[in-house]
């Protein structure tokens, strides 16, 4: 990642989703954005948004509000692609994802390894290793974006 | 006779599953379902369990062409890893043979073995 790699994405959007919480939502809607973005984007970069619009994805359906719709998007830049997923979400959800957000900035390798160790004891919240998995495992930058009950979370990576 | 063959293996959509070895199990396809432990916790559980009833030295287990895998997959690597670290007296040898082509491998068993790297070897393929 450089400078200013994880600043907002501003782009074309390639392909958008809406989807609601049911059965089958997270792997058919990853399965289309995945093939879209094979087709679409180099090897290397598919593999990654893949694993980014996965895990955003199960994010906002297993802790967003099932009331609301929950958007996935591909966006492109000039310079920039990225998967955004947007979803309501309670307040405290949105603090816990902050706060996670700045450890994952700080060390990702750090942090994704202290949320594999989480998955082994558990514990309270629940372990976040998708997140780490985006940002360690991927290299992509995560931006979060709130609107009151609206968030917005991007990964996202040059092109 | 091996009890590890005699594992029954479960059909999972999108994985394909084999015992390839007295010693290994293959795995390829995706891991992408909510709840991957209803198919695969069993089954490593119960390779587990036959390892040791066995008497194994080491036990390979072939994800190389396991193209994805969702965080919940990762974890029941990470359980199989701890329960052989958790045993008492003889224990076996958990080989992962893993892909370099696949970004998950890479990162995931090298945070792996930093966990349990007194029962964990990995081997590339490719």
């Amino acid at each position: 990642m450089r400078p200013g790699d994880g600043g907002i994405l501003t782009g074309r959007t390639l392909v958008r989703v809406i989807c609601t919480a049911g059965s089958g939502a997270l792997e058919y809607t990853h399965a289309f954005v995945s093939a879209y973005t094979a087709d679409h984007l180099r090897g290397a970069i598919a593999q990654r948004l893949s694993v980014g619009a996965y895990e955003l994805l199960s994010n906002a359906l297993n802790f967003g509000s099932i009331s609301s719709d929950i958007v996935i998007e591909l966006i492109e830049s000039e310079s920039m692609v990225g998967v955004r997923v947007s979803n309501d979400a309670i307040a405290a959800r949105v603090s816990m994802l902050t706060e996670h957000l700045l450890k994952l900035k700080t060390n990702a390798e750090q942090t994704f390894l202290e949320e594999l160790r989480r998955s082994v004891t558990g514990g309270i919240p629940r372990p976040m290793l998708g997140l780490a998995r985006v940002a360690h495992e991927v290299g992509l930058a995560l931006d979060l974006q709130v609107q009151e009950r609206r968030i917005s979370m991007t990964a996202q990576c040059r092109r | 006779m091996s009890q590890f063959t005699a594992v029954p293996v479960p059909k999972a959509e999108t994985v394909q599953i084999s015992l390839t070895a007295p010693n290994q199990v293959k795995l390829s396809g995706t891991i992408t379902q909510k709840d991957p432990a209803q198919d695969l916790a069993g089954l490593f559980k119960a390779l587990h369990t036959a390892a040791m009833a066995d008497k194994l030295a080491e036990v390979r287990a072939d994800v190389s062409g396991l193209t994805f895998v969702n965080s919940s997959a990762i974890r029941l690597f990470v359980d199989w890893a701890t329960w052989v670290k958790n045993e008492r007296g003889h224990r076996y040898t958990l080989r992962f043979v893993t892909s370099r082509n696949v970004t998950w491998q890479k990162t995931s068993f090298m945070a792996l073995m930093s966990l349990a790297k007194e029962v964990l070897a990995i081997e590339h393929v490719t």
